[in-house]
């Protein structure tokens, strides 16, 4: 049998070099990027993008992936802001005031989320094409909510329908849906209308409290909402706070005074006595020493 | 008294030399104390993380250490103020190793507090940023003013030795110090003048004393009972200290009077009736502290309440049921059954007693810090397997060793060159005895 050459050797070894180098080299994770568009009540709009990726068969958040925003296209003129993820894997950039003169002049835009590659993921990038909306929120009698879903279209707002939408009331944690259905789609005028059925929901100390028309996640218009302010809840009287008078578990400065005259007088008390004792051995000292 | 007699009792209670025992007793407790002070520098460098301390028991042995030196300091206010206001003569000879004990412990208790602070450079924060409503607040003010109180009363009895101890005859008697009682106690002329201010001084320390004594074992005892734990949640514990702490104070005497008795042969001075009388004290003082043990332990078990009964079950038979019934026996019962004989309050059996006194003391603070801290009323869950135990480190070990070396180091420095009697005292009692 002919013994295999010097070439054929060295060719099996880099063959088997190269195949363990690429076993060595970590493979990169597929990272989930997700991007949308939230308009808050008509003032505040920005950016939210959620990183994911699979592990062990589970989709995980993502945190510390660095992401740039783009308004159209990946450019420096075009940047919108940058962020980085959180625990949750998210990601929030506001839409600068620079942007608006670029925001007016079109009905749709289209938003770019790209990922900084790390050391477990390469680039990965989101996009999400929207059209301008808006609601416009009114009261009607009986305690009605009356919500006009429209879109920027040729430079008027035109009415939407059949475009699904809630009715809520502000709270401290999620916001209170406010009839019996969860939804409610708007008519060819554009316009939904819900109940107000909600009795002697606590408000501020007016009664006030702060209804909340919403387009959630919508893939034309991303999330849209609109808030009005109403007397429909109940007055709400908060008890005074302890928290700044003086009492044994307020912070330091806050000591009862009752407290604070014993300590220090029973300090000032034996003190005294000391520094009278401490004069009273200088004053054995000077008999000492004339 | 004739000259000779005096001068035999200036010659017998002077400061003597260390002899063989004496230094090799120093040598032992310089290395404690170095041992000690390694394990703390490592503490430092690595953080309390190489304490077997965890997010439970936050409060260890450093703690535990830190009661017992508060409540051995009280000793100074029993024998020197407390008796001497009720006039016995007989503690005489006992004020100032009270007071050299009592001086060393409250030392050694402020020191072993920062040992027990992850952070001991950010101290100051205390002060700065205090609060007043905090009983932490209030022992750091009591232990710095006990100290000073406690200090004065070691200070102001001394002043006539000073001027006995810069004596030529005195100075040939051996090595001392004398730029030291030179500089504290040269100016004593034994005038009736400073007679007069130094008995009114003492005299008013001797009243001063007891409420900040009281006051500081309470504070230290309301750092636990203000903490609504099992265990600790009791209005009994102000009183239940301080009776503990005129026991280990008590005994604590008892161990240095054979000590330097034997030491410095004083039987002349620290006769069998002191022993006698001072296993007496201990006796009552014991008996007290049963009391208030029962009513801490009885009433609890009693009721049995459900977050109790891990606690206390702990203690009466469970994990923690060595050292308890040991402190119980070691502290209270045996010294009892020993002293309350005659022959048992002669110097060794009181010694002995004494020593029993100390140790179970010292083990009764861990049984009172420790197991409480493993029984908060909120369950213990999803912590590290360490955390559900606590059997203190090396280094707690060798820095709570180091800290009882280094008080026991202080009191042999001031036995040293300090008068362990009180000459002029004794000298006065003497003549005042022949008189009568």
């Amino acid at each position: 049998m002919k013994k295999p050459s010097h070439i054929t050797w060295l060719t099996i070894m880099m063959s088997g070099m190269f195949t363990l180098g690429l076993l060595a080299q970590e493979a990169k994770s597929d990272l989930n990027l997700g991007l949308g568009y939230v308009n808050d009540n008509d003032r505040l709009q920005y950016l939210k993008a959620s990183a994911k990726t699979k592990i062990n068969g589970k989709f995980q958040p993502v945190a510390g992936i660095n992401l740039s925003f783009y308004l159209g296209t990946e450019s420096p003129s075009n940047l919108l802001g940058k962020a980085r993820t959180n625990s949750r894997g998210e990601a929030v950039a506001f839409i600068p005031a620079a942007a608006g003169e670029e925001w007016k002049k079109s009905e749709k835009h289209e938003f770019l989320a790209v990922s900084e590659p790390s050391d477990s993921f390469g680039t990965t990038k989101s996009s999400i094409e929207i059209t301008r909306a808006k609601i416009k929120l009114d009261t009607a009698e009986g305690r009605k909510l009356v919500a006009a879903l429209l879109e920027l279209r040729e430079g008027k707002w035109i009415p939407v329908k059949g475009v699904d939408l809630t009715f809520s009331v502000k709270r401290m944690g999620r916001n209170l849906g406010v009839g019996d259905s969860p939804t409610y789609t708007t008519d060819s005028t554009g316009t939904a209308n819900a109940d107000f059925k909600l009795a002697e929901l606590p408000g501020d100390s007016s009664g006030n409290i702060t209804l909340v028309a919403r387009v959630e996640d919508n893939d034309t218009y991303g999330t849209v909402s609109s808030e009005k302010k109403v007397p429909w809840g109940s007055d709400t009287q908060y008890y005074d706070s302890d928290f700044d008078k003086r009492s044994l578990y307020a912070r330091r400065g806050l000591t009862p005074l009752w407290l604070g005259f014993m300590a220090y007088s029973i300090g000032l008390a034996v003190w005294g006595v000391l520094i009278y004792l401490f004069f009273q051995i200088r004053k054995i000292k000077k008999l000492g020493t004339v | 008294m004739d000259n000779l007699a005096r001068q035999k009792i200036i010659q017998d209670l002077l400061p003597q030399k260390f002899g063989t025992r004496g230094i090799i007793w120093v040598v032992i407790l310089l290395v404690f104390c170095i041992a000690g002070i390694v394990a703390y520098i490592h503490q430092l460098s690595k953080g309390l993380v190489i304490t077997a301390m965890g997010d439970y028991v936050s409060w260890g042995i450093y703690i535990s250490n830190f009661v017992f030196f508060v409540a051995i300091s009280l000793v100074g206010s029993l024998i020197t103020a407390i008796l001497r206001l009720a006039d016995v003569s007989w503690s005489t000879p006992l004020t100032r190793i009270a007071e050299i004990i009592a001086v060393s412990a409250i030392t050694l208790a402020a020191i072993i507090i920062v040992v027990d602070m992850g952070r001991p450079e950010r101290f100051y924060n205390l002060f700065i940023h205090g609060r007043l409503q905090s009983p932490i607040i209030w022992d750091v003010v009591v232990i710095i003013t006990y100290f000073f109180v406690s200090l004065l009363l070691l200070y102001l009895p001394l002043l006539p030795d000073f001027t006995i101890l810069l004596k030529p005859e005195s100075r040939r008697a051996g090595s001392r110090p004398h730029f030291f009682y030179r500089f504290f106690g040269s100016f004593w002329k034994n005038t009736p003048e400073q007679i007069k201010i130094s008995n009114r001084a003492i005299a008013i320390l001797s009243v001063t004393i007891i409420p900040v004594a009281f006051a500081i074992h309470t504070v230290t005892s309301w750092l636990f009972a203000t903490t609504y734990r099992p265990g600790w949640d009791s209005t009994n514990f102000g009183a239940y200290f301080i009776s503990g702490a005129f026991l280990v104070g008590a005994g604590a005497v008892l161990v240095a009077m054979y000590a330097f008795r034997d030491a410095y042969k004083l039987e002349n001075y620290i006769t069998e009736d002191h022993f006698d009388k001072m296993g007496k004290v201990v006796i009552g003082l014991a008996l007290l502290y049963l009391y208030f043990n029962i009513n801490e332990y009885l009433v609890p078990a009693y009721k049995m309440e459900k977050a109790e009964e891990d606690h206390l079950m702990g203690l009466f038979i469970g994990r923690f049921a060595r050292v308890f019934w040991f402190a119980i026996f070691s502290a209270m019962i045996v010294p009892i059954a020993i002293l309350i004989f005659k022959k048992g309050r002669k110097p060794l059996p009181a010694f002995i007693a004494g020593c029993l006194v100390v140790v179970g003391s010292w083990f009764k603070r861990y049984i009172i810090v420790t197991p409480t801290m493993l029984h908060p009323f909120l369950p213990m869950y999803q912590s590290p397997e360490k955390f559900y135990h606590y059997f203190p480190s090396l280094e707690e070990w060798l820095i709570a060793g180091g800290s009882l070396a280094g008080m026991l180091l202080i009191i042999t420095i001031f036995a040293r060159i300090l008068p362990i009697i009180p000459i002029q005292e004794t000298i006065n009692e003497s003549e005042e005895h022949e008189k009568a």
